[in-house]
């Protein structure tokens, strides 16, 4: 299944819901919807990964640098929902207590 | 061991999710379950990644071939390119730690990925040129074997 993506504003934070595979061919598209939304958030930037069901080291390494581009900026970077098998591949990376992960962006 | 599956590829990334799935779907007939599938999957689009991104340079018009063998105990997949030799230092196995934000670094996971999934990971000069990776892992033990 090919990657959808879409971006929501909240209260000055930024939502970005992708869904489908994020391998080679998708992650740049997912690449310039987070580095575009870290110009347009105030507080926090949420990558929503709960309809994500297939991530590649491309998609990991697009998300390390979408969190080193939010805390260059003060921002946070926060991962929604990641699907099991995006918990997989950031726990064979040794990434998964890397990134803050949340169950949803609401306090 | 018996050859399975042979498959002949153009280096374009969009080919790699029908590749998935018919690597998904082999390893389901060779006993695999899903989770386990799902690992080798992974690490198998890893390497065919890299065949792309860095012995083709990203460049859609090279080929990859893709062997799938087996034996009652192991699966063996090799991946051939004919692009440009890998540097051995990018081949070599590093153990993986959590680094910090500071530390951690958009590349090189592809690799480690490869060698954390398959019991057997080796790289090797192609039969004439490029590069050569033969990847092994064991069968999942079956009752009526």
């Amino acid at each position: 299944m090919a990657l959808e993506i879409e971006t929501l504003t909240q209260d000055g934070n930024q939502i970005i819901a992708a869904r489908g595979e994020v391998d080679l061919y998708a992650s740049p598209a997912l690449r310039n919807a987070i580095l575009e939304a870290i110009t347009k958030t105030e507080n926090t930037l949420g990558v929503d990964l709960s309809a994500v069901d297939y991530m590649d080291s491309s998609g990991v390494a697009t998300l390390v640098e979408g969190l080193k581009s939010a805390a260059n900026k003060k921002l946070a970077f926060v991962l929604v929902a990641p699907s099991n098998s995006v918990m997989k591949v950031l726990q064979l990376s040794k990434l998964d207590t890397v990134f803050t992960i949340k169950d949803s962006l609401e306090a | 061991m018996r050859s399975d599956i042979q498959l002949e590829l153009l280096s374009d990334p969009a080919l790699l999710g029908s590749v998935r799935a018919l690597i998904r779907a082999y390893l389901a007939c060779r006993g695999f379950d899903k989770e386990r599938a799902q690992e080798v999957v992974l690490a198998v689009d890893e390497a065919c990644a890299n065949a792309i991104r860095h012995s083709y340079e990203g460049k859609p018009n090279g080929m990859v071939s893709l062997d799938m063998r087996s034996n009652e105990q192991w699966v063996e997949l090799h991946l051939e390119d004919a692009g440009i030799p890998a540097p051995p230092e990018h081949l070599e196995r590093k153990k993986l730690e959590t680094p910090t934000i500071e530390e951690a670094t958009p590349g090189g996971l592809g690799v480690q990925l490869m060698y954390q999934v398959f019991d057997e990971v080796r790289f090797q000069p192609g039969e004439k040129q490029g590069n050569c990776v033969i990847m092994r892992i064991k069968r999942p033990y079956r009752k009526e074997d």
